[in-house]
């Protein structure tokens, strides 16, 4: 059993994280099943958050490309909390400015 | 095996199209579907008796990381809150090593594999209320290392576990342009009288590959291979499932009236 778990991981870590094809398969289907996911992950972020694809217009999907392919979501990682950690990444590198709120000043005493 | 005759897969973006179509039964995404309250449109389709199947995506049967069990009890609660006659899920994985890809990825077809899912299908189903269908996947790749074909494997596994099958035509298509399954020998070795319903969807053809997206109409051949289907047994129910670039109204009904002429064709 730990050989199976050692190969799927090996095979998702070529699909998410750009690791090596593992022995006997197929390059290009690999990669193919690589861009397919990746593209249903786009997708679902564009679905879950219209807000960061409004904001962001056409920088959205090299932005998010960029961000996805460096970050794969964790096992126990909601979509939601992936895209929150998305949106953190934009705030911090400058591609999205910070929300309204975290500017609003606390009231003074 | 109960008949359940033609459904529709519910969807929140088409409820109100649902209710409108002459269908037997609807399957819900268990994971889109919230138990408290259950949307409205669920409410008033089981008000008519319509059964609703409780289907789920991201268990990873397949996996050798245990089962979540916060996904097993809500697709359990799912169930429960629409008294579904069934539950479903994938022969699949969807993540290892601590990374989850979203999506339905292969298992090899080895007696390791099958091991593996086994006793996760017997560990999961003591926490289900309805019997458990397992449904084939559409895959873009395959394992190098497979001792079996995928009817054979599928096979094995319902009678290790005593479940039901979820035979997805589209799917079996899909694997036949892309991996060249050889769907009537698929067909002919799997129980067939241990189908409890059948899915339908459609796709599209690219660059040699066919993608079951189930964001495009049913293709003639997807029909097709229902219609062999439909030859050998005929099914306690059938399924369409359409997830993306909802069409008109008339445009489902009529998928669904030609997978209807198809079942009838050979009762």
């Amino acid at each position: 059993m730990s050989d199976l778990a050692g190969r799927q991981a090996a095979l998702v870590r070529a699909l998410l994280a750009g690791g090596p094809v593992p022995p006997g398969f197929d390059p290009a289907r690999v990669h193919l099943e690589a861009a397919a996911l990746h593209a249903k992950r786009r997708s679902v972020a564009q679905h879950l958050r219209p807000d960061l694809t409004d904001a962001l217009g056409d920088r959205f999907r090299p932005l998010f490309d960029e961000w996805a392919g460096a970050h794969p979501r964790r096992s126990g990682v909601s979509f939601r909390a992936d895209l929150e950690t998305f949106a953190t990444w934009l705030t911090a590198n400058g591609h999205l400015r910070r929300r309204r709120w975290s500017r609003t000043r606390l009231p003074r005493n | 095996m109960n008949r359940l005759g033609v459904g529709v897969g519910w969807r929140a973006e088409i409820d109100l199209t649902v209710e409108g179509l002459a269908v037997d039964f609807v399957e819900v995404l268990a994971e889109n579907v919230p138990t408290d309250p259950l949307p409205e449109s669920l409410r008033v389709l089981r008000g008519r008796g319509l059964p609703v199947v409780a289907h789920a995506v991201s268990l990873s049967l397949g996996g050798t990381d245990p089962v979540d069990p916060k996904r097993v009890a809500h697709l359990a609660a799912v169930a429960d809150a629409v008294s579904a006659p069934l539950v479903s899920e994938h022969v699949a994985f969807t993540g290892a090593g601590g990374l989850d890809s979203g999506h339905l990825l292969p298992v090899p077809r080895t007696r390791e594999a099958l091991d593996v899912l086994v006793a996760n299908v017997r560990a999961v189903r003591q926490d289900l209320p309805a019997p458990l269908a397992l449904e084939n996947i559409a895959a873009l790749l395959d394992w190098p290392d497979s001792d079996l074909t995928e009817g054979q494997f599928l096979a094995e596994l319902v009678d290790r576990t005593d479940c039901d099958l979820l035979i997805d035509v589209a799917n079996l298509y899909a694997n036949s342009v892309n991996l060249a399954t050889d769907a009537a020998r698929f067909l002919d070795e799997i129980p067939l009288e241990r189908i409890a319903y059948v899915h339908v969807a459609g796709g599209v053809h690219h660059d040699g590959v066919y993608h079951d997206t189930h964001a495009h109409a049913v293709t003639p051949e997807v029909l097709d291979v229902l219609d062999q289907l439909c030859a050998r047994v005929t099914p306690p129910g059938v399924l369409l499932e359409r997830d993306d670039d909802y069409p008109a109204d008339t445009e489902l009904a009529g998928e669904l009236s030609a997978i209807r002429e198809i079942v009838e064709r050979h009762v």
